[in-house]
């Protein structure tokens, strides 16, 4: 086990690294600061600030957003599998959004019924959960309700036509590019406070880990503060597919690494996660920007096509190491 | 004292406890003993206030455990779970911690500190948990509700252990409930085991509660309950009782069935 400070600085600089060069990569600043050009034209810093910058943070956000709202629900159902969209948060999202698009609406509005769709989901979750906080069953109610919505969505895309059916097959992908200013400020907004939601809660995390019986004998309220852990992991899922659409794998994976690193406590888990997290969606980002420019990939596909590999290789060796 | 009275419980039509009644004081160690599917799990569950019963009443000290809260609880009695699990990765040092959650902050480090002391896991704190032995890994889980007790500013204080041996080997398993006793004693907390063993009821327990079909057949000191013809009726086997005159040690054998 690394040292958890020694750590985190290393993630940080990564990230800071990462960020700096998907921000400057190709605007032509750094050619200009290379040759002595003191003045940036206009456009260049138009195009940093409108579209590079808010697109950044709106990347960074997702990335820590996915991974601490991962790693508080894998703890919570004792499941490595589990990830924020476990419960069909993503498919309700999406069926509101794919709705909104049907009915032309433009991509703030389309943000809005996807967050407001999401947050359906849960209320309806809730009333289907069973009223002691049985895990299983709140996990086998979200794995239904995802398969009906899913349905649902399938239903109105071939009733779509060709305009919008475009715009929500990118964004069921999952893609920054369509991230601004008031994306990056509902982003930067809910992170911290999802962030301190779940860190608050880090003793219930680990508890929950040992089981829900044993987490009420150690004297946590399994029935309030599960589901409050629940409902903040999946506001999280909700504000991020809702405004940059479903980056799949990031909530699953970025965890998973970083319990590697740090063990399996949940304070250790929590401080470290977002920053590894956000380094994958910003690296994602700026591959998808850049492998086949000036075309632009969804960056859900890259974090799929890079994550998937990776995590299946993680498996094996996890199988494989001897447990000691 | 930690007083059931009248308990019964229901669940999904059938009848799991009914109007069992127990008394057991600090300082003391007792078992519960009966058959599988007698409901000995669940008469542990209701006193650790996990399961509410449909009637009677569960106190804790002066405490009706109905309306406290599980922070509460937690300060009055901790407990070792039949199947503890525990996610891979965690240390030993990291489990027992957990059981001071809720302490004062300065009253953490030694509570930790005593409870690895008590279960001789000190040199272990900082292994793996999945890397210990199953005798290990028991010790663990008991250091973590020692811990537990140990944080608590209550004056009484239970210790629940829901067949806490049996996955030990018996020479283990002896040793285990002979220190669930000394602990009893040295710390002057209550201990309530389910045991499946007689014979190892029949050494340490300083009291026993016999259960059939979730009801008590007998309650009271390990001499008077542990009776041939009792113990026959309740297992339906004959038994063979043997005795070691030298060392002054009873034990049961299942002779033939009846």
């Amino acid at each position: 086990m690394i040292r958890l400070s020694l750590l985190c600085q290393c993630l940080l600089v990564a990230l800071l690294l990462t960020c700096l060069g998907s921000l400057l990569h190709g605007s032509g600043i750094v050619w200009a600061m290379l040759h002595g050009n003191q003045t940036l034209p206009a456009l260049q810093l138009q195009l940093l600030l409108q579209l590079r910058l808010p697109r950044l943070l709106v990347a960074i956000c997702s990335g820590m957003l996915l991974s601490s709202a991962g790693a508080a629900i894998q703890a919570r159902f004792r499941n490595p599998l589990a990830e924020p969209g476990l419960l069909g948060i993503y498919s309700g999202a999406a069926l509101a959004a794919a709705l909104a698009l049907s009915l032309g609406a433009g991509i703030l509005p389309v943000s809005l019924a996807g967050f407001a769709g999401s947050l359906l989901t849960l209320w309806l979750i809730r009333l289907l959960a069973s009223p002691n906080g049985n895990g299983s069953r709140l996990i086998l109610s979200g794995v239904a309700i995802s398969a009906l919505l899913g349905s649902l969505l399938t239903l109105l895309i071939t009733t779509l036509p060709d305009g919008a059916l475009r715009s929500i097959t990118f964004w069921l992908m999952g893609s920054f590019a369509n991230a601004e200013w008031p994306q990056a400020w509902l982003l930067l907004l809910a992170s911290p406070l999802v962030w301190l939601g779940l860190f608050r809660h880090w003793r219930l995390l680990n508890a929950l880990q040992l089981g829900e019986a044993a987490a009420f004998h150690l004297g946590f309220d399994i029935r309030r503060g599960a589901w409050l852990v629940v409902c903040l992991a999946s506001i999280a899922a909700g504000v991020v597919v809702s405004s940059c659409g479903m980056i799949g794998f990031v909530g699953l994976l970025a965890p998973h690494l970083t319990r590697l690193l740090t063990g399996s406590d949940a304070r250790r888990l929590l401080l470290a996660a977002p920053l590894l997290g956000a380094w994958l969606t910003v690296s994602a980002d700026w591959l998808a920007r850049s492998l086949l420019a000036p075309a632009e990939l969804p960056v859900g596909v890259i974090t799929s096509l890079l994550g998937a590999p990776f995590f299946l290789w993680l498996l094996r060796r996890e199988q494989e190491s001897p447990r000691a | 004292m930690l007083e059931l009275e009248q308990v019964s419980l229901q669940r999904a039509g059938k009848r799991l406890l009914w109007q069992v009644s127990l008394q057991a004081v600090p300082g003391e160690l007792c078992v519960i003993l009966g058959p599988n599917g007698a409901g000995k799990s669940t008469l542990l569950q209701v006193m650790s206030g996990y399961l509410r019963p449909d009637s009677g009443r569960v106190r804790l000290g002066e405490q009706d455990t109905v309306g406290l809260s599980a922070a509460r609880l937690a300060s009055l009695r901790a407990v070792v779970e039949q199947q503890a699990t525990v996610p891979s990765g965690w240390r030993v040092s990291e489990l027992v911690a957990a059981g001071s959650y809720f302490a004062a902050p300065g009253q953490q480090t030694a509570a930790m500190a005593q409870a690895l002391a008590l279960t001789d896991t000190s040199k272990l704190a900082q292994r793996r948990l999945d890397s210990l032995s199953g005798g290990e890994a028991q010790r663990a889980h008991l250091a973590r509700a020692l811990c537990q007790l140990l944080a608590s500013a209550q004056k009484e204080r239970y210790l629940l252990l829901d067949e806490a041996t049996a996955a030990l080997d018996f020479a283990i398993a002896d040793s285990q409930m002979a220190q669930w006793r000394q602990l009893a004693q040295d710390l002057h907390i209550g201990v309530v085991a389910v045991v499946h063993d007689l014979n190892l009821a029949l050494r340490h327990a300083d009291r026993v509660l016999l259960l059939q079909d979730g009801c008590s057949i007998a309650f009271g000191r390990t001499a008077d309950i542990m009776q041939q013809a009792r113990l026959e009726a309740i297992y339906g086997i004959r038994l063979a009782e043997l005795i070691s005159p030298d060392a002054g040690i009873r034990a049961f054998v299942p002779h033939t069935r009846r």
